[in-house]
């Protein structure tokens, strides 16, 4: 079941869900917009290795505004701090940035229930496009869990601004390929 | 409803949720991370000819070249005749450029078998053979449940597209 707009001022007003700043007029009927960050992070290694800690550089994004080239990939991040004890939120494009072929997640866009934080947005541009800080530029939808919660206790936990993959953490203990853990610390147990 | 991780692991003891192999340490919140298998396939396009060539990934690690689409498949053989499936990237690696399916992630009530994975990355990505890739979820269905059964859910190899296979017949039959 996924929430609706009403729901989610509801339950933002219970503290179950966070989302801060809070803004009325971001709510929509079963999601809330969320505005992009003034900080982005560009890689700078030529290959990208999941096994190694890539290089890169953290900018901000003009006032004026920055030119995606159709191609380019970096990472941005949400103003608002998201997250949720009790839903599981998963991150959109607007539909208007979406028609303007810029994806706002690269096919990750599942957030553990528990993880508070910015969002990390994965900004891939198809189409030349120019980025402003604090437009509107994704959205957020919550849904109901079944079952036990354990809460998300891993390496991107109260993300600030644009965060770079950590998946180098993954292969800490690789003697052999097949003893790759998940790299998350074990799961903490609450009562729901 | 999305299952938590904890149902999950309940739902593969109880035969409801078919996962093998099971490693408790891949379990997420909400979700389950599943491995890459050792192959790729690879589309080399020459005059608007598309051939298909198979890649057995080293353990040194493979380079994909990005804008282009690759297939390979899970390592894990996923399912469940219960719950419908979201088969999506992990954030991790969805931070490096990699997407994983292009649009396509739901997985029908009745599928069990290894999924075919499309991968598109944005920059020059080395992936792993059995390296942790991406990520499923599991949803509780609303209505009765006619079982998928057909299509591609017997297929455990990274399969090409049928429309493929069909277009190909049809130049044959033309010619």
């Amino acid at each position: 079941m996924i929430l609706t707009g009403n729901e989610i001022l509801k339950q933002v007003n219970l503290n179950r869900i966070v989302i801060y700043p809070f803004n009325k007029t971001n709510l929509t009927t079963n999601s809330y917009d969320l505005t992009l960050g003034d900080k982005y992070l560009r890689y700078t290694s030529k290959i990208l290795d999941p096994a190694k800690k890539a290089k890169y550089i953290i900018k901000k994004i003009p006032k004026s505004g920055l030119i995606l080239h159709s191609g380019d990939f970096i990472l941005g991040h949400s103003v608002e701090k998201i997250g949720s004890k009790k839903f599981v939120p998963i991150i959109h494009a607007k539909s208007s940035i979406a028609r303007l072929g810029l994806f706002v997640h690269v096919t990750a866009d599942l957030i553990d229930i528990g993880s508070i934080g910015n969002i990390t947005f994965q900004l891939y541009a198809t189409l030349p496009i120019k980025i402003y800080p604090g437009m509107l530029i994704g959205q957020v939808s919550f849904w109901v869990p079944y079952g036990k919660v354990l809460l998300y206790n891993g390496k991107y936990q109260g993300s600030v601004g644009p965060k770079p993959s950590q998946a180098y953490k993954d292969f800490n203990q690789q003697n052999s390929t097949m003893s790759m853990t998940g790299g998350r610390s074990q799961p903490q147990a609450i009562s729901t | 409803m999305i299952l938590t991780g904890s149902e999950i692991k309940k739902q593969v003891k109880k035969g409801d949720i078919i996962i093998s192999p099971f490693n408790d340490s891949q379990v997420n919140p909400n979700s389950y991370n599943y491995r890459i298998s050792n192959k790729l396939i690879e589309f080399r396009i020459k005059n608007d000819r598309k051939k298909t060539i198979k890649i057995n990934i080293p353990k040194k690690g493979y380079i994909l070249k990005p804008h282009k689409t690759y297939l390979a498949s899970t390592f894990e053989i996923l399912g469940s005749s219960k719950y419908a499936m979201s088969l999506i990237g992990r954030s991790s690696l969805g931070r490096l450029g990699l997407f994983l399916q292009v649009s396509a992630n739901l997985g029908h009530t009745g599928s069990v078998h290894r999924w075919t994975l499309e991968l598109v990355c944005a920059k020059p990505l080395k992936v792993y053979p059995h390296m942790i890739i991406g990520q499923i979820s599991f949803w509780k269905n609303f209505g009765s449940i006619t079982h998928y059964n057909e299509g591609y859910s017997k297929f455990n190899i990274p399969t090409i597209s049928y429309l493929e296979k069909e277009r190909r017949n049809h130049d044959i039959n033309r010619k």
